[in-house]
C-alpha cells in the first residue's frame, strides 16, 4: 500500500512540477490524457473535524470505508452514488488518489476522489477525513483544492471516491 | 379591558379597573417618526476581528464577518464570493478579498477578481480583475498578501500549475505572473520579496524589481519533513516572520527580515510522551501575542489523519522559553471543538475561538476566562484577522 502511496504520489508531484505557466497546455494535454487512463488528483475543501477514525457504515455515511480521505459532500446523499456525480453535473478530470482499507474483504484500494461540477455546494453529507492527507504544497494528497478548478465550470458540487483498483502489498 | 361588574360590594374594585382601562390607554405617548439611515462604524478597535465564514453548504456566498470583541455586536458584513481568498492591507485601512463569480450565480462564465473594501465604510471602493486561476483552498493567510510596505498585492494562483499574480493596489493593475515551479502560496518579506512553500519541505524566495517582474529567485534548505511531519500552511504571524506548526507540533519559526529565509531550531508544543496523543488541529492553527510572546494553539488527542479535527483544549506558551503556561479546556467553557483562533494584539488582548458548531468565544487572553460565546458567527468561520 506503501509503495503505491508513493507511486501516485511520484506521478502526481511530477505532474505538478511539470505545469509551470510556461508548459501549461503540454501539461493539460498530458493531464487529460492521463485523466482517460485514471483519474487523477482529487480534492475538497477545508472544514469540520468527522470521523476521523471511523471504521464502516454505508455509502451515505461518512464512515463509508472509501471515504477515508474525503472533505466534502457525499454525492451519494446528492442525486449521485459513491461512484457517480448527481445529474446535471459534471465530473472533474482531475483529482486526487488515496488509498482506504475495506474493512468487508480486508483489501486496500486505491480510490480516486473526483468532485462534481457546476452547480453550487450540495450542503448534505458533509464528511472530512483525512487519512494520509497532506497540505495544498503536496497537491497530489491534498483534499482542501477544488478539484472543479479547471472545468469549464469550476463551481464545486459534491465529491465521489472512485475504487481504481485493489492496492497490492 | 372587560370591567363590567354590577354587584354593589365590587363597585370600588370597578372604579379602580376604569381607572387603571384609562391610564392604559392614555399612555404610552405614540413613538416618535424614525428616519432611514445608514450605519457609520464607530472608530475601529483593536478588539475587532474580521471572521471569514466560507459558507460551505451554499459556497458561492461566502462573507467576512466584522465582530466587536467588546461589545459582542456584529458590525457589518463583506461579501466574497466563492471560495475566496481574503486578507488585511498593513495599515488595516482595507480588506482584499480575491474571489469568483460565475455569470449565472451558480454557473457560466467565470470570473476572478480581487475586490477591495473600506473598512472606515465597508463600502468596495475597487477592483482588479485576474486571470482564471486563483487558488480556490482552505483559508490561510498566504492565498493573498500585500508586501508589508503595501506597495505590491500578490495573488496565489493554481490552476494546478503553481505561480502567483504580481498587482500594483495603487493604480488597479496586474503587473506580472511569476512562475514558481510547483512551490505554492504567496508568503511576503520585505518590500519586494515573495516565498513559496515546495513540496520538498523548501521555501522559493522570489525578488522583484520596482516594476513587479523576477529579478532573482533563490531555493533554501528544507526546514520541514513532509514526509515525516508536514507542517500546516497556515502560519502565523511573528516580530520577524512566521511561526509554521507541524502536524506533530512541531514549531517552526522562520525569520524572514534578510534576503534568505533563517529557519530557528524547531521545538516541540508537547512533551516526548505527549507526541502522537496530543497534537495541534485546526482551519487557523495558531494565533500570536507578538509583544507578549505567547502563542494560542487549539490541541486535541488523536493520531494520524487527525489533523483538521479542532482543539478541545486551548494550550498557552511562552515563545522564548518555550514553556506551556496554561491548558484551557474549551468543551468545559460549552464550547465545541476550536477550528480557528486569534488573538487582538493590544496590551489588554482577547483570544477569539470559532468552534466546529460555528460559535466564536470572547476570551480574556491572559486568564483564559471566558467572556462571551456569539452563537453562530456566521456557517463555516474557518479563519479570523485583525488589524
Amino acid at each position: 500500500m506503501r509503495s503505491l502511496d508513493h507511486l501516485f504520489e511520484h506521478s502526481s508531484r511530477s505532474l505538478a512540477r511539470r505545469t509551470s505557466r510556461r508548459s501549461l497546455l503540454a501539461s493539460l494535454g498530458q493531464l487529460l490524457t492521463g485523466a482517460a487512463l485514471l483519474p487523477l488528483l482529487p480534492v475538497d475543501r477545508g472544514g469540520r473535524a468527522w470521523a476521523s477514525d471511523a471504521k464502516s457504515g454505508g455509502p451515505e455515511t461518512c464512515e463509508y470505508w472509501k471515504y477515508c480521505a474525503i472533505d466534502g459532500f457525499l454525492c451519494s446523499c446528492c442525486g449521485g452514488t459513491s461512484s457517480s456525480c448527481p445529474p446535471g453535473t459534471a465530473s472533474s478530470p482531475i483529482t486526487w488518489i488515496g488509498t482506504c482499507h475495506n474493512p468487508g474483504d480486508g483489501r486496500d484500494y486505491i480510490v480516486s476522489y473526483n468532485d462534481c461540477c457546476g452547480k453550487t455546494s450540495c450542503g448534505n453529507c458533509e464528511c472530512n477525513r483525512n487519512e494520509r492527507e497532506k497540505p495544498v504544497y503536496r497537491p497530489s494528497r491534498n483534499n482542501d483544492l477544488n478539484w472543479c478548478m479547471a472545468n469549464a465550470d469550476s463551481n464545486y458540487h459534491c465529491t465521489v471516491s472512485v475504487i481504481l483498483g485493489v492496492a497490492e502489498k | 379591558m372587560g370591567c363590567l361588574m354590577r354587584s354593589a360590594p365590587l363597585r370600588s374594585a370597578a372604579t379602580l379597573c376604569l381607572t387603571l382601562s384609562v391610564l392604559a390607554h392614555a399612555a404610552p405617548p405614540p413613538l416618535p417618526a424614525e428616519h432611514l439611515t445608514v450605519q457609520q462604524l464607530p472608530p475601529k478597535s483593536p478588539h475587532w476581528v474580521y471572521v471569514y465564514d466560507e459558507a460551505f453548504n451554499n459556497e458561492i456566498d461566502a462573507r467576512v464577518h466584522l465582530f466587536d470583541g467588546d461589545s459582542y455586536r456584529r458590525l457589518g458584513q463583506i461579501d466574497a464570493g466563492f471560495t475566496p481568498s481574503v486578507n488585511l492591507s498593513p495599515d488595516g485601512a482595507t480588506t482584499v478579498v480575491a474571489t469568483t463569480y460565475f455569470a449565472r450565480g451558480s454557473r457560466g462564465a467565470r470570473t476572478d477578481v480581487v475586490e477591495f473594501t473600506d473598512n472606515t465604510t465597508l463600502a468596495v471602493t475597487g477592483e482588479i480583475v485576474l486571470p482564471p486561476k486563483r487558488v480556490e483552498t482552505a483559508p490561510s493567510l498566504f492565498n493573498i498578501a500585500y508586501s508589508p510596505d503595501g506597495h505590491f498585492l500578490y495573488v496565489a494562483y493554481l490552476t494546478p500549475a503553481a505561480s502567483f499574480g504580481v498587482l500594483d493596489p495603487a493604480h488597479g493593475k496586474v503587473l506580472g505572473e511569476i512562475d514558481t515551479a510547483g512551490c505554492v502560496l504567496v508568503i511576503p518579506s520585505g518590500p519586494n520579496r515573495v516565498s513559496s512553500i515546495c513540496e520538498s519541505g523548501r521555501l522559493l524566495t522570489v525578488t522583484l524589481d520596482t516594476q513587479g517582474h523576477e529579478a532573482a529567485r533563490a531555493l533554501s534548505e528544507p526546514f520541514f519533513d513532509p514526509d515525516r511531519d508536514p507542517v500546516f500552511v497556515q502560519g502565523i504571524p511573528t516580530t520577524r516572520g512566521y511561526a509554521f506548526l507541524s502536524f506533530l507540533g512541531e514549531v517552526h519559526e522562520v525569520d524572514l527580515s534578510g534576503t534568505r529565509p533563517a529557519f530557528a531550531q524547531p521545538w516541540s508544543l508537547v512533551s516526548p510522551a505527549e507526541q502522537g496523543r496530543w497534537r495541534p488541529g485546526a482551519d487557523q492553527v495558531g494565533a500570536i501575542h507578538r509583544a507578549l510572546g505567547r502563542l494560542y494553539v487549539p490541541m486535541h488527542q488523536g493520531g494520524e489523519g487527525t489533523h483538521k479535527d479542532g482543539g478541545t483544549e486551548i494550550w498557552v506558551f511562552d515563545m522564548p522559553s518555550h514553556r506551556r503556561l496554561a491548558s484551557w479546556p474549551v468543551q468545559a467553557a460549552g464550547l465545541s471543538r476550536v477550528l480557528a483562533v486569534q488573538v487582538s494584539q493590544d496590551p489588554a488582548p482577547i483570544l477569539f475561538a470559532a468552534s466546529n458548531a460555528a460559535d466564536v468565544a470572547v476570551f480574556d487572553a491572559l486568564s483564559g476566562k471566558l467572556r462571551h460565546v456569539e452563537k453562530h458567527l456566521g456557517q463555516t468561520p474557518w479563519m479570523m484577522l485583525n488589524p
